[in-house]
């Protein structure tokens, strides 16, 4: 209530100067919120402001940070090479031992710390990126739903997560699983991979929102991320090594596992998105 | 001492030093906390203190 | 709701303060009791059967006597009123996200202290435990697990407290942590007990409490509460008072540059 009073009558002001940053940072967000405007001067008739709908908001907003990666790449070549690298690592980790039923267990281990160190890396980019450029206060000054921003935030950590996991899960395969016969219930291990995704993004977007603005943020963020997203994590990690080992009755372990990966991110996106109003406006 | 009664109380001895560690480890995390409570008072009262001399400092000043 | 606008909001010397000394004196004796009963009332606990059969204080005995399940007596109240201490600390997050008025950002801090107080004690009473009846200093074993995690989040809090300048920036977020650390623990809770690692301790498990024992934890229970409860309203005192103090001392200053 008392947050749609503050916004209405700042809006049309509000509304050109948000315009003009988001118009800034990516080039194609401008264009949706302006075309209106700009039809209506046209043929001189009195201007009539069409507040676009949450939908086109949260498509504005995805987009730019999708332009902006697609123009830079920073973020996922960033991302790639430090998971190239931990696998570098645990090559040398791993060089003493090399049992194949070691390896076999420990896979969904090592591949879920690999997830969980990549996606710290790309959440601390996220938004210092934001902040940087003064890009979150020109989207902040737009009379938009706060949970919008959030939805948007996340969505792009996911796909920038789901892009990773898709580049680093071969590489993986190639450097350690070559010689060891996977299960046939390995493929099933997308499952918690995309699941695992959509949590550490909800997450971590809220997460990365609060570290953005405190001393010595990339440490913060991790102090605050890892214990928070160990359930999912434990989760996630027990339902990928089920299905790679496939042990006999292997879904007995899988179902309540993801059952239980599943209700983390639904519980904790929900919370996020709740919570995320107070963090981004503070 | 018969083997069956040493046997039920095997244990008994061993573990004492974990048991008496336990509660006094507890004991002493408790009354840290309740001195650094205690630190709290003391320094909030020598601030009052300072701020009384500094009021009479203003009475004066005023007075004057 | 504009007539609601100012909330009572919790000061010291509030009524739960003259509480306080009763509290005080009734849990500190209540602790003492139990610990007392713990060991001499209390029956002791089965382990591991032995071969014979012996007669001690008129009972038959056929199994090892446990000493180091008495420790449990004051744990499970520890980790309970840890669990509590932080329940309070989302409430009144939640309250302080509701009013922004700061007085709450102050009581969650400091119900997240005592919770975090609460949480060492459990953690060195159970890995004493652990150390002695299964012979590791660590394992990851569920219980293990959740109240290491509990623990990390609440250093967490605390590490995120320190880190942020601004106070009002710094109350909303440890109000949002806190929530989220609220939830957090539950769920942890629960995956940690329904997946289950493949490391499997042998397990002593506590079989149903006898009543002088379930007698015994619910007076360690209420002691440790009251003691809990006590702990917390000293602490909101002393914070508030040094809070008014730090107040004063500003308001004089800006006096004595007026005089000058």
């Amino acid at each position: 209530m008392a947050e749609e009073a503050r916004k209405a009558p700042a809006a049309p002001h509000a509304d050109a100067g948000g315009d003009g940053r988001v118009d800034g940072a990516s080039g194609r967000a401008g264009a949706t919120g302006r075309a209106p405007a700009a039809g209506a001067a046209g043929t001189r008739q009195p201007v009539r402001l069409k507040k676009p709908s949450t939908w086109q908001q949260y498509k504005t907003l995805l987009g730019k940070d999708l332009t902006q990666e697609f123009r830079t790449k920073e973020m996922l070549t960033s991302m790639g090479i430090y998971a190239l690298l931990v696998l570098v690592v645990y090559g040398a980790t791993l060089a003493q031992s090399g049992g194949q039923v070691d390896i076999l267990q420990m896979s969904g281990g090592l591949l879920w710390t690999l997830i969980v160190f990549t996606s710290l890396l790309g959440l601390n980019r996220s938004f210092s990126h934001e902040k940087e450029q003064g890009c979150l206060e020109g989207i902040l000054l737009v009379p938009l739903d706060r949970s919008v921003v959030f939805l948007a935030k996340a969505t792009s950590n996911l796909l920038f997560l789901l892009a990773v996991e898709v580049i680093a899960i071969p590489l993986f395969c190639f450097f350690f699983m070559t010689s060891v016969p996977l299960a046939e219930s390995a493929p099933l291990a997308l499952a918690p991979l995309v699941v695992g995704a959509v949590g550490v993004a909800g997450i971590g977007t809220l997460l990365s929102t609060i570290t953005v603005n405190t001393r010595g943020k990339d440490v913060m963020l991790a102090v605050l991320f890892i214990p928070l997203v160990f359930p999912l994590l434990y989760a996630c990690v027990s339902a990928t090594t089920v299905v790679v080992v496939g042990v006999e009755g292997y879904l007995d372990a899988f179902v309540p596992a993801m059952a239980l990966a599943a209700g983390y991110d639904v519980v904790m996106l929900l919370a996020s998105w709740v919570l995320y109003d107070f963090v981004v406006s503070a | 001492m018969n083997p069956v009664l040493a046997e039920i109380y095997s244990t008994i001895i061993p573990s004492a030093p974990f048991v008496i560690a336990a509660y006094a480890l507890l004991l002493v995390v408790l009354f840290v906390y309740v001195f650094s409570i205690a630190r709290g008072f003391k320094k909030a009262e020598a601030q009052m203190a300072v701020l009384e001399e500094a009021i009479a400092e203003l009475n004066e000043k005023n007075a004057q | 709701m504009a007539d609601r606008k100012q909330p009572r909001l919790p000061e010291a010397g509030q009524w739960p303060d003259r509480l306080v000394p009763a509290a005080l004196g009734v849990g500190a004796l209540l602790a003492v009791a139990g610990f007392l009963m713990a060991f001499l009332f209390a029956p002791p606990v089965n382990g591991a059967s032995v071969n014979g059969v012996e007669v001690i204080g008129g009972q038959v005995v056929s199994n090892v006597l446990l000493l180091s399940q008495k420790i449990f007596y004051f744990h499970m109240p520890v980790a309970i009123v840890s669990f509590v201490a932080l329940a309070f600390a989302c409430y009144y997050s939640v309250r302080f996200l509701m009013t922004k008025n700061r007085r709450f950002d102050t009581c969650a801090r400091i119900a997240m202290e005592v919770s975090l107080l609460f949480v060492v004690c459990t953690m060195i009473t159970g890995d004493l435990w652990t150390r002695f009846e299964w012979g590791v200093w660590w394992t990851w074993d569920p219980r293990l697990t959740t109240y290491l995690i509990l623990m990390l989040i609440i250093i967490a809090y605390f590490i995120l407290r320190n880190a942020i300048d601004e106070p009002e920036r710094r109350s909303v977020y440890a109000a949002v942590v806190s929530i989220v650390a609220f939830i957090d623990v539950p769920i942890c809770f629960m995956v940690t007990r329904v997946i289950p690692s493949s490391i499997h301790p042998v397990v002593v498990r506590e079989g149903g409490m006898s009543a002088d024992m379930g007698i015994t934890l619910a007076v360690c229970m209420v002691g440790l509460m009251l003691l809990g409860f006590a702990l917390y309203r000293t602490r909101f005192r002393q914070v508030r008072l040094t809070e008014r103090v730090e107040a004063l001392k500003e308001q004089l200053e800006d006096r004595m540059s007026d005089v000058r």
